[in-house]
């Protein structure tokens, strides 16, 4: 924890990061409270008003409906959805990936097979085609489809690091102590491979942010009225000549949350490895 | 060479064996889909009668295994079937150009992002903790960041809105060719380029940062070879063999920033039209691009692999001890 | 000062970190002669490599340097970046540690050769490779045109090494830096590297600059010591001087605290140096071996520098001038008695291994153990010693069970053990116990010190009350000689010696019978090895355990065993009981090994047997005797064809050999 200050006192783009992240939080939680209108109230006298006018910090859209409103609600959505998918998929991947790698064998063929063949699509494409055959994405389905597609990378992250530590003498000593596989697995090996799993978790982070707003952009995420980042940037596409502020606050917010979560990732990576 | 033929063959086994697979879940991806096909093909108002007998005529009601050993066996040997939504169009008539498309995006956006991500990442890896490295660096983290639709708009707030340079919309008049109107690739592969800039300089500069850590350029600087012919003799070939490991992994952002970027667009590729297949649940249309996209990226996956190996000497000549 | 073409003045390294500005080398001044040798010798963190690569002027950016280097009279510091590059690989040339990372992989080792001639001698490709050809001769490797053309992973370990010195050699450099070149490398391949280094440097007229950690190595190829700590020279002097007359309390202890010169466990108990070696601060004063010196005073602070006290010699220890007579220093401590009869004839054996076999791989067959029968006596130690691949790691493993046999029977008090961890019941387990080489590897970093000890407790000896088994722990450490408020800790925070010292508690703690000892001090400094050795030596007396001892070097072996065996490819090549194999050898093999071993008499140079060739392919079955083809006595094509019988010369000696007593 001294060694996390130490770094971070040296690092003031890891600090801005972290605020970045912080500022994200308190809105998703608090935002809603503090901002006069609702993220589906139209406004009908100031329909696409710029920034600062009548009332509307950031201005509004076609149908006069607050932007800031609709970032604010949105975050909250996003945010949730890119967290969960981000836990989920990571617990999946190192079930699987250290189940794989500690047992080895056909075990271990047979997974690395079945995840070639789950990367064989490309994670957006898998996860679009299921959610637009699926129809109405909630947030349950949209954070179990976009964890399953990001399984394969999860699991093969997690067996990585469970090899170079398996072949470790305080694993072979674990075991001619006659300790069982669950045990050598989640009691030996996993506390030394937190700091991976941990960057790992948090780089999945910020790539659930931009497959979750991509998803959206394609109008196959979250449904209206549910506000979405990605959406917002897509309906307000066509007036982008006329009103871009309607376009680029919502991709500005993608930009700095994604930007902020990739900053502290590479911290986190750099403070950890470094501590090993 | 003996070593690396083999290495082919095993791979191309596994392709195969792969895309077998693929189909098969594709094909039983589709069939969950809510909503019954024929109805779809006859519309709301058509009768029960009618829709019964079309389910009969197009063999819906056989058995899935059926239905699928007919889809294959059409596939193989080239007829990926009829459009649902353009009432009976021949994929084929239309797949192919909407390939060719995407194709010259996708190369046009790999020539701008590969030499520029690997030129960039040496630099600031041979310049690492300079301002250089720190410029490049954050410059690889925020373009990394930003989905693609996000830089496409900033693209065209700037170059299309502002400037009016490109156009805002990728539109091939009808009646010309893609080549008449190479205008409209150039802010969509842009877009691409920024994220794929992202992800291979920064691995690029984290491997050429290790490779000049290591014992071997140090070995090489103590023989003293001058700074520059030690970067591109000794580190330079070693450090590009995890980049292309890196690139061959992306090929699959690529591709999904590919349907992204060409929604946005309005480009006429691959990915739009997977997209309106979705859209319009045209069946047959959607299991063709998605099978398409996996043959391309596999293929892709095992190109890189096969660079991979060629380049390596220690898997080229792997048990060549004497 | 013309004769002279080396000399450090005042040379202050520091590096500054998180932890602070820490002093890796400080004030040291040195001096080598034209066509001399001088031997830096040190532990690890002594600050000897970080002197070798200041000379070279290749320092991590945050070092501070301070002081001159002066190469034939011009201060190395005052010369640009580019004119460092005309000075290295061409005037001075380094050769590193570790062969197999010093070469670039996807360069072929003729290329790597050819630039450094093309580069400072403006030779054209045909010439550079002529030259190549030349140094890779030097070097007496064979089919050197061949070699040029393979890549680095395409030979072996010592071959490389060999590469690399050739490469140091090709523009006939006027000094060579040798960073610990043979360290990575087998006793037999090292005793062949050392003497054509030797050789070499008379021919082409070099100094030589060779560091290393072994007192033995450095008595056969420097004739000037220099002995660092802690980043300061703490002596220096002619080879000669600082044998016959080690002054400072530090070269006496490093010299004494070696098991060497045939000292058995019977008769002497090893000289230690208590504690580890610390990083010093930047500013920090006095003897940096204060801390750890029994003959530590009070003027260690204030009367602390260098004196001469003979001709050439210096020492940096005012006890250094006191006619204190070294013998003193020279003391034999008396060993432990011991109280078991150590006449093992009439006992059953604990252990009896018959036909082990064991083949890695399923495509790619690799044949470590090939077929070989020994037993282990209660309360005995059986030391395994061969070179890397021999097959004795490989036996212990199978031993303690960590894999399973190919082929053969382990039998432990007559019970059938051949079989893997998994399958092998409690009381197996906790009877036969593994301690391994690297305790920083084998102690989970995670765990602590009180979790790691207390789980086997927990597991093999059914101690389930936590009090009861903290109280257990606690005596157990006590025996280790580390006190409770090591409970606590995790294995990071314990020097190397520390962590073996809990991973030998944790196989002592359920009271087994035989412990498997996996080359236990190969990891760790000479001085901690010795404490080390007393240790396993005295709880081995207390507790009546048996011991399979495995290591690559010798004397460690000849220190504790009461019996050796001697493994080569996966086969016994002799065994015996102690004196008989080392006074009474036999087998061509055992006396290679033997002639190896680094004398660190200097009045002693003894003959070496040189081995050429290599180990056999362990990927081919071998059908006639494994050493065939180096052996210096190979009778005849008999060799080649038969494995070779058993000849027994007593009841506890045999060698596998077709050459008769």
């Amino acid at each position: 924890m001294k060694y996390f200050l130490y770094q971070l006192k040296k690092s003031p783009l890891a600090v801005i990061g972290i605020a970045i992240i912080l500022m994200w939080l308190v809105f998703a939680f608090i935002g809603p409270s503090i901002i006069p209108y609702t993220h589906t109230a139209m406004d009908s006298e100031n329909q696409m008003v710029g920034p600062g006018m009548a009332g509307h910090l950031l201005g509004t859209d076609s149908l006069g409906r607050d932007i800031l409103a609709r970032i604010v609600y949105g975050s909250r959505s996003i945010l949730t959805v890119a967290l969960l998918t981000s836990i989920f998929s990571t617990f999946v991947g190192v079930v699987l990936g250290f189940s794989a790698g500690y047992f080895g064998g056909k075990a271990d063929t047979f997974f690395l097979r079945a995840m070639d063949i789950l990367m064989a699509i490309p994670p957006l494409v898998l996860s679009m085609v299921i959610l637009g055959i699926l129809g109405d994405s909630s947030i349950v389905s949209l954070t179990i489809i976009v964890s399953i597609a990001f399984v394969p990378a999860t699991a093969r992250v997690s067996r990585g690091v469970l090899l170079t530590e398996k072949s470790q003498e305080y694993v072979s000593a674990a075991r001619i102590r006659g300790e069982n596989h669950l045990y050598i697995m989640f009691v030996e090996i996993l506390p030394n491979t937190m700091g991976p799993i941990i960057v790992e978790a948090t780089a999945r982070f910020a790539y659930s942010i931009m497959t979750v707003a991509s998803l959206g952009f394609l109008g196959v995420g979250l449904q209206p009225p549910t506000p979405d980042w990605g959406m917002m940037v897509i309906e307000n596409k066509p007036i982008i000549a006329q009103a871009p502020w309607t376009v680029l606050f919502p991709a500005l917010a993608i930009a700095s949350l994604v930007i902020a979560i990739s900053i502290f990732s590479d911290f986190v990576s750099k403070v950890l490895i470094h501590e090993r | 060479m003996k070593r690396l033929m083999q290495l082919f063959l095993r791979r191309l086994g596994s392709l195969i064996a792969t895309l077998v697979i693929m189909s098969f879940i594709i094909f039983l991806l589709v069939e969950i889909m809510p909503g019954d096909v024929a109805q779809m093909i006859l519309g709301q108002s058509a009768t029960d009668e009618a829709v019964a007998a079309l389910r009969e005529a197009r063999g819906l009601n056989d058995p899935l295994l059926e239905r699928y050993g007919r889809w294959v066996s059409g596939v193989a040997v080239g007829d990926l079937g009829d459009s649902i939504y353009m009432q009976g169009v021949s994929i084929n008539s239309i797949l192919w150009r909407r390939v060719g498309h995407s194709m010259v995006l996708a190369l046009t956006a790999f020539l701008m992002f590969v030499p520029l991500s690997i030129l960039l990442g040496v630099l600031a890896g041979v310049k690492e903790k300079k301002p250089a490295d720190s410029v490049i660096s954050f410059l690889g983290l925020a373009t990394m960041a930003l989905p693609e639709f996000v830089s496409g708009v900033i693209l065209i707030s700037i170059f299309a809105v502002k400037l009016n340079w490109f156009p805002i919309v990728s539109v091939i008049p009808i009646g010309e060719s893609l080549f008449e109107n190479l205008n409209i690739v150039v802010l969509p592969a842009l877009a691409i380029t920024f994220v794929m800039f992202g992800y291979v300089s920064r691995m690029q500069r984290s491997s050429m940062i290790s490779v000049m850590n290591s014992d071997y350029v140090r070995a090489a600087v103590l023989k003293g070879m001058p700074r520059k012919y030690v970067i591109f003799r000794h580190a330079l070939k070693n450090a590009l063999l995890p980049t292309i490991t890196i690139i061959g992994m992306n090929m699959g952002w690529l591709f999904g920033g590919l349907v992204v970027v060409e929604t946005l667009f309005g480009f006429p590729g691959m990915g739009s039209l997977l997209m309106t297949a979705i859209k319009t649940r045209d069946v047959p249309l959607i299991e063709a691009c998605v099978l398409l996209i996996t043959v391309i990226y596999s293929v892709s996956t095992m190109v890189t692999d096969m660079m991979y190996s060629f380049l390596n000497p220690r898997i080229r000549f792997q048990g060549g001890q004497k | 000062m013309k004769d002279n073409i080396l000399e450090i003045d005042n040379l202050h390294v520091r590096f500054s970190t998180f932890d602070g500005l820490f002093s890796a080398v400080n004030n040291v001044s040195l001096e080598l002669k034209y066509n001399e040798s001088i031997g830096i010798i040190g532990e690890s963190g002594c600050g000897k490599s970080t002197l070798s690569f200041t000379v070279m002027r290749y320092l991590a950016s945050n070092a501070q340097v301070d002081g001159a280097i002066r190469f034939k009279g011009e201060n190395l510091f005052d010369k640009s970046e580019k004119e460092m590059e005309s000075y290295r690989g061409d005037r001075i040339a380094m050769v590193f540690q570790n062969p197999y990372s010093s070469l670039n992989p996807s360069l072929t080792i003729g290329f790597q050769l050819d630039e450094v001639s093309m580069h400072h001698q403006n030779l054209n490709k045909i010439q550079a490779r002529e030259a190549t050809i030349k140094a890779l001769e030097m070097m007496n490797l064979g089919d050197p045109k061949g070699i040029a053309r393979r890549y680095p992973h395409q030979v072996s370990g010592g071959i490389q090494q060999r590469i690399c010195i050739a490469m140091a050699l090709l523009c006939k450099p006027d000094l060579m830096i040798l960073d610990e070149p043979t360290t990575a490398l087998d006793v037999t391949t090292e005793a062949v590297i050392l003497d054509s280094i030797k050789e070499l440097k008379d021919k082409l007229n070099m100094s030589l600059m060779y560091i290393s950690h072994d007192i033995g190595v450095i008595n056969k190829v420097a004739e000037k010591i220099v002995v660092m700590y802690s980043g300061e020279i703490v002596e220096s002097g002619p080879k000669q001087k600082i044998f016959e007359n080690p002054s400072h309390p530090y070269t006496r202890a490093l010299i004494n605290c070696m098991p060497r010169g045939g000292v058995v466990k019977e008769n002497t108990k090893l000289n230690t140096i208590p504690g580890y070696v610390r990083k010093r601060g930047a500013d920090e004063g006095g003897c940096p071996f204060a801390d750890r010196c029994e003959k530590r005073n009070e003027t260690c602070e204030s009367l602390y520098g260098t004196k001469e006290i003979g001709e050439g010699h210096f020492a940096a220890c005012d006890r250094a001038y006191a006619t204190d007579v070294p013998d003193t220093f020279i003391e034999k401590l008396a060993p432990k008695k011991r109280n078991v009869d150590t006449d093992f004839d009439s006992e059953k054996e604990l252990l009896k291994i018959e036909d082990l076999h064991k083949i890695y791989g399923a495509r790619r067959k690799v044949y470590a153990v090939n077929g070989i029968n020994f037993d282990v006596k209660p309360h005995s130690v059986l030391g395994i010693v061969g070179e890397s691949g021999c097959g004795k790691s490989t036996t212990g493993h199978m031993v303690s069970g960590l894999f399973k046999p190919s082929k053969g029977r382990i039998l432990f008090d007559d019970v059938d053990v051949s079989i893997a961890w998994n399958k092998r019941d409690k009381e197996t387990l906790k009877n036969i116990q593994l301690i391994f080489q690297n305790p920083g590897r084998s102690l989970n970093p995670s765990h602590t010190v009180e979790k790691i000890i207390g789980r086997a407790m927990q597991k093999l000896a059914n101690i389930n009350d936590v009090k009861e088994r903290r109280e257990k722990i606690i005596e157990i450490l006590r025996k280790v000689d580390l006190g409770k408020e090591y409970l606590k800790k995790k294995p990071r925070q314990l020097s190397g010696g520390e962590q073996q010292r809990v991973a030998i508690a944790r196989a002592l703690s359920i009271s087994p019978s035989l412990i498997v000892c996996d080359e236990p001090t190969s990891a760790l400094d000479v001085s901690v090895q010795a404490s080390v050795l007393n240790l396993l030596n005295d709880l081995q007396l207390d507790t009546h355990v048996a011991y399979m001892f495995i290591s690559h070097d010798l004397n460690v072996i000849n220190y504790l065993s009461d019996y050796i065996m001697v493994m080569y490819a996966g086969k016994i090549a002799e065994y015996g009981k102690r004196d008989e194999v080392m006074e009474n050898t036999h087998h061509p093999y055992t006396e290679a090994l033997l002639s190896a071993v680094p004398e660190v008499d200097p009045t002693k140079q003894k003959k070496i047997i040189e081995l050429e060739g290599q180990l056999p392919d362990p990927a081919k079955k071998i059908t006639g005797c494994p050493f065939a083809g180096r052996c210096h006595k190979q009778v005849g094509e008999i060799c080649e064809k038969e494995y070779p019988p058993m000849v027994r010369l007593s009841e506890d000696h045999y060698y596998f050999c077709h050459i008769k007593p």
